[in-house]
């Protein structure tokens, strides 16, 4: 009963993450602005890596191998949105047609 | 034009064709006259028989040039077949072509000291490889350095606009609050990652390479977080200079007494050590250092050219930093 339960959280936790990883795909695909693929590229890039990461945990047991995939989380949650949001200020720093895009706050 | 269609109705003539016609002519003769000489133009154009026999020898040429292609596609092409005839095939134990693999792999880490077979391979069996290797990259931070360097010599004047959005500190976003406290979290971890594969490629996969190639990305995330001014104040061209310079010399010096002193390096006297352990392999560790100098070097000298065409500080950036602070009060860019 145990190991049925734990298949069908892990099954249902992967599916999850492979779904995100998919709508990343797609946006990243179809969005034609650099700002609405970041957008889309963050999902998989934090949200997919998660479910599917804490799905291999739960699936492995605890063990040493469940420490090390607790640090790639770590490491992608710091680094992914970090490049996202560098992407994101080189973009808004350069692009001079950016009202084109982005309808922007008047600075005070 | 009444009676040009009336013509064409009935099948006498096709006015398209003969448009065709005239332009295939006046194509074909242009052709002709440019690969004639002007001296043959004259005779060309005061005898009418001469145009024949110029086509009927462009003819002939195009013959030629068709046949000589021929022959030497199916002649490389019989001679790389012959080739492959000729090699063992997949998984065949072969004593020919699998000699120097068992040697590798049977006498590898008795000969060499190291665990990992690989390392033994590319920094002692065929060093003199890996020593060319290792030059190719200096050769290559060489070439960007002349094309892309911007000294006091090629600062040309009347281009400070140009400069101005080249250099550092107008993309300069080492100011941002995010990217360094991610950075002050991950430096040392990244540096330390890239330090722990170099040291330990005798042992387990890793070396000079790629070792050197974690650290160069490290440094090139330290420049970019907090700024170019401060990896200036430890890395100048001079120092770079230096470290490249010394890591082949004494890569080349070490290697060539090994080399000389005899096969196999049997009388060189370099003490094995117990493999596995950190000071093991021989001359491995200390050759998996200066490859790893030599390439970190390579990777953020790329970095530091591309950005801002100098490493170090051998630039006046002081008036390029005035303009571009002012271009940042308007918003960071011109309007």
């Amino acid at each position: 009963m145990g190991e049925w339960i734990r298949f069908w959280l892990v099954a249902v936790i992967l599916a999850a993450g492979i779904i995100s990883f998919a709508l990343e795909v797609l946006g990243v695909f179809r969005f034609g602005y650099v700002l609405n693929r970041i957008h889309a590229a963050g999902i998989g890039d934090t949200m997919g890596i998660l479910l599917v990461v804490v799905a291999l945990m739960i699936a492995a047991g605890f063990s040493a191998v469940t420490l090390k995939l607790l640090l790639l989380i770590i490491f992608m949650w710091l680094t992914s949105p970090t490049s996202t949001h560098f992407l994101s200020m080189v973009e808004m720093n350069t692009n001079p047609y950016l009202e084109h895009h982005v309808h922007r706050r008047a600075e005070p | 034009m009444r009676s040009l269609f009336r013509r064409w109705f009935y099948g006498e003539s096709d006015p398209i064709d003969d448009l065709l016609d005239v332009a295939r002519q006046e194509d074909l003769d242009r052709q002709t006259r440019k690969n004639i000489s002007k001296k043959n133009i004259r005779e060309y154009e005061a005898r009418p028989e001469a145009r024949l026999s110029v086509e009927r020898m462009r003819k002939r040429f195009r013959w030629i040039y068709l046949l000589t292609a021929i022959v030497c596609c199916v002649f490389l092409s019989y001679v790389l077949l012959y080739a492959v005839s000729s090699l063992p095939h997949l998984g065949e134990l072969n004593p020919r072509t699998e000699e120097v693999v068992n040697r590798y792999v049977e006498k590898g880490l008795e000969e060499t000291g190291a665990v990992n077979i690989v390392s033994g391979m590319i920094l002692d069996y065929r060093a003199f490889d890996t020593l060319g290797e290792s030059h190719v990259l200096f050769t290559a931070l060489i070439c960007v350095m002349i094309l892309l360097r911007i000294d006091s010599k090629n600062q040309r004047k009347g281009y400070e606009d140009y400069y101005t959005i080249r250099s550092d500190t107008y993309f300069d976003l080492s100011h941002d609050m995010i990217l360094r406290t991610i950075c002050r979290a991950l430096l040392p971890c990244i540096l330390l990652y890239g330090i722990y594969i170099l040291l330990n490629g005798q042992n387990s996969p890793g070396g000079g390479f790629s070792g050197g190639a974690v650290i160069g990305a490290g440094m090139i995330l330290f420049s970019a977080s907090y700024g170019m001014k401060t990896v200036d104040r430890f890395l100048t061209l001079k120092l770079c200079n230096i470290i490249t310079f010394v890591s082949l010399a004494f890569y080349s010096f070490a290697k060539g007494y090994v080399f000389f002193m005899g096969a196999n390096g049997l009388d060189a006297h370099i003490p094995k050590g117990t493999p596995g352990a950190i000071l093991s392999g021989g001359l491995i560790l200390p050759l998996d250092i200066a490859v790893g100098c030599v390439v970190s070097i390579t990777m953020f000298g790329f970095y530091s050219l591309f950005r801002r065409g100098s490493i170090g500080t051998d630039v006046d950036y002081s008036r390029i930093d005035n303009k571009s602070r002012r271009l940042r009060k308007t918003g960071g860019r011109k309007q």
